[in-house]
């Protein structure tokens, strides 16, 4: 089990389309040596917790760029405690001003991405992540 | 030429100024036989029109004057390759490389206004009118865009681009619950016949050019602007609506696509009959490689799988019964512009040449105006960075001078500086449009048509980017077409790839970007003052979605919504019953239901969405 695959959920919800970054974000991870699950556009929160439960993925990170962040990643962190399964990851990436990235984080969003950010560093974030869990559980 | 007078300032000991050897009192000899490769003779000027002997002094020059300088200094890269295409750059081009590609002047150039029309699809460039300006917007309820707008008419703008909210293109009404916290976010929000009503509320005297970007429910949306022009009383005839109808485009990249893409197809080619028929100054399709070319295609890309895109809507239309020069005038296009200034100017000139080409050796067409390439520019399409974003404003004007220079597109848009951080502000949009004044009015480059024309590189650029194009477009045809390229994947998986490379050239340092990996503000705060709409514009937009209901009469909705049905099941075309269920105020979700019903969803597998 500890020599597995990160796995990591990457999820685009409601209507946003704009998919270069979830597309950059997925290969640099699989370089990374993770494995990727996309669920395609258009998700609900309740698709989005339910596709994590089912790929038993470790992380999820959620690509938002429209502005409708607020309207929906609060409801996937909900959904998660509901199905007592929010012991994940979540990191978020995309356009997000600096209020709502706050508010995210205070809602439970472990970190969040900017349009700046370097892939290395996602996939060292998420890396170092694991490493803690891992030698928490040892 | 504009680069070629300042070459002469700089290194007057390499190029003299032919008009300075005319002047001087000095007795002009005639040249010894060898003195000939000497740049430095007056007389040998004259002689760069006989090959040999320029190709004689430009491998002297590299041995006299170039070695000896690098000896002293190495170039400050090796190699040099332009931005996108990654093609060599060579330090310097001459009549040489003109001649290796075999310029011909007449074939390849020839004169503004005239086949193959690479110097301008009309004689006078931008000498008889500016190019349109316009401007991406769009944003809140109706009313509060009709408001904006009429301010930019103000303004002097002389036209605009609608865009619509998420739930809008996406086909579902503002109550639906994948709506919530996009509604009127994007763009302006459009439910029902009572929105357009307010949205077109506009100085109408001022306006002589609306584009309305609504790709997947184009029938409806085409049908609420018709119905709502009625209401008001406007004569259609009396400006120019240019549709987007692009809807392959959303299945290669942008994503806002909703039946599978073979009746999304139908459905744009029923528009395009509909407006050819009855509104023939209208456009009833655009093109939007930008959208392309902002997945990061490349600019070879960009064209190739935009120009087969378009023989898709053609083919579809000529099935219809037309003839081709009855339709091909309609196509139009709208381009992207990225950094690469040469990449850009070329790409602009190869891309006029190469629809004069299609239309004319691939379908047989006789009338100018069918070779005549419709195209829109839109700087910033890619190429704006969230940091700095100030320095957007400078990207903006270059790029705004490189659509100037490749010359023949009729309008420009100037996307805002701030757009890469959030939705933009109106601080922004009035930048936006001094942008595009200064490089109208302050800099000349308007003036003269096509005027990098000859540049040798300029020239070699245009001809390699021409080339490679017909290459992509035989690939795309040995695959059955754009629809058959769309329903394989191969858009897709070429723009995510090429999405990674772009994006490892900025992160490696390959590119340089100012703010992002060079010039880095390490501390930078991003304060940069951001439009904000509040909640009440979503609260507004339902709350008018629910009173429209409440007030129609629901048997007329129920009795339109099932010759939509018959419509759709036939194949009728879809715009008359459509128009029909509007004016009874069925609604944009509705109308869409009925269609999701008979053609089904699109659910692109991980293979066909490129991630």
């Amino acid at each position: 089990m500890s020599d597995r695959k990160i796995r990591v959920l990457l999820a685009k919800l409601g209507l946003d389309s704009h998919t270069v970054g979830v597309t950059v974000i997925a290969q640099s991870l699989r370089d990374a040596g993770m494995e990727v699950v996309y669920t395609g556009l258009r998700q609900t929160p309740d698709m989005v917790v339910q596709a994590a439960i089912q790929e038993d993925v470790d992380v999820i990170g959620i690509s938002s760029l429209s502005g409708a962040q607020m309207q929906h990643i609060p409801k996937v962190l909900d959904r998660l405690r509901e199905q007592e399964v929010d012991d994940k990851l979540v990191v978020v990436g995309g356009v997000i001003p600096d209020e709502d990235a706050e508010s995210l984080k205070a809602a439970g969003v472990h970190a969040v991405f900017t349009m700046g950010a370097r892939t290395g560093d996602i996939a060292t974030y998420i890396r170092e992540w694991w490493d803690t869990q891992r030698a928490q559980e040892a | 030429m504009i680069g070629s007078s300042d070459l002469c300032t700089r290194v007057p000991e390499l190029v003299p100024a032919p008009e300075e050897p005319a002047m001087s009192t000095a007795p002009n000899e005639p040249p010894a036989p060898d003195e000939v490769d000497a740049p430095q003779s007056p007389a040998s000027l004259s002689a760069v029109s006989d090959s040999d002997s320029a190709r004689q002094a430009e491998k002297n020059w590299r041995r006299d004057v170039l070695d000896p300088a690098l000896a002293e200094q190495p170039e400050r890269q090796d190699p040099f390759v332009s931005q996108q295409m990654q093609w060599p750059v060579k330090d310097l081009y001459t009549p040489g490389d003109l001649e290796e590609i075999g310029f011909d002047y007449l074939k390849d150039v020839g004169f503004p206004g005239q086949y193959p029309y690479t110097r301008g699809t009309t004689p006078t460039g931008y000498r008889q009118d500016l190019w349109t300006m316009l401007q991406v917007t769009g944003f809140g309820t109706a009313n509060d865009s009709a408001e904006r707008w009429a301010k930019m008419l103000e303004q002097g703008l002389n036209g605009f681009i609608i865009e619509y909210d998420l739930p809008t293109t996406n086909g579902y009404d503002s109550d639906h619950p994948l709506a919530e916290g996009e509604v009127a976010r994007a763009g302006t929000a459009i439910d029902t016949l009572a929105d357009m009503e307010q949205a077109l509320d506009l100085p109408w005297d001022k306006l002589s050019h609306l584009n309305s970007v609504c790709n997947a429910p184009q029938p409806v949306n085409l049908a609420m602007i018709l119905a709502a022009l009625e209401k008001r009383e406007i004569d259609p005839s009396s400006f120019t609506l240019q549709m987007s109808n692009a809807i392959l485009i959303e299945y290669t990249c942008v994503g806002r696509y909703i039946y599978p893409p073979k009746h999304g197809l139908r459905i744009a080619t029923d528009c395009i009959e509909y407006v050819i028929r009855h509104h023939p100054n209208w456009i009833p399709i655009t093109v939007v490689s930008a959208q392309i070319y902002a997945a990061r295609a490349n600019p070879v890309q960009e064209l190739a799988f935009g120009f087969s895109i378009a023989m898709e809507y053609l083919d579809a239309t000529l099935a219809r019964g037309f003839d081709i020069d009855e339709v091909a005038p309609y196509w139009s296009f709208v381009t992207g512009l990225e950094m690469d200034f040469f990449e850009a100017v070329s790409k602009l000139r190869a891309y006029r040449k190469i629809w004069a080409r299609l239309m004319k050796e691939r379908y047989g067409a006789k009338k100018p105006e069918s070779m005549q390439l419709r195209l829109i520019s839109s700087p910033g399409t890619t190429g704006l960075t969230l940091q700095q974003p100030l320095n957007n404003i400078a990207r903006l004007g270059i790029q705004t001078l490189a659509c100037a220079l490749g010359g023949g597109a009729y309008a420009i848009t100037t996307p805002l500086h701030d757009e890469a951080h959030a939705l933009p502000s109106e601080e922004a949009v009035r930048v936006g449009i001094a942008v595009q004044n200064i490089v109208a009015h302050e800099t000349g480059v308007a003036d003269t048509v096509d005027p990098l024309a000859g540049s040798y590189m300029v020239e070699s650029m245009t001809r390699r980017m021409e080339d490679e194009v017909f290459a992509e477009i035989e690939r795309v045809d040995a695959l059955g077409g754009a629809l058959a390229a769309i329903e394989a994947g191969y858009f897709q998986k070429e723009l995510a790839r090429s999405q990674r490379d772009r994006h490892r050239e900025i992160e490696d340092g390959i590119r340089k970007q100012v703010g992002v990996n060079h010039l880095v503000q390490e501390d930078e705060k991003r304060s940069i003052e951001m439009f904000k709409l509040g909640q009440e514009a979503e609260k507004k937009q339902v709350a008018q979605l629910v009173r429209v209901r409440t007030d129609r009469d629901e048997t007329l909705v129920a009795k339109t919504l099932e010759r939509v049905r018959e419509a759709a099941t036939s194949d009728e075309n879809l715009v008359p019953p459509i128009l029909e269920a509007v004016k009874a105020y069925a609604t944009q979700g509705e109308i869409c239901d009925v269609m999701r019903d008979v053609f089904g969803v699109y659910h692109p597998d991980s293979l066909t969405s490129g991630v």
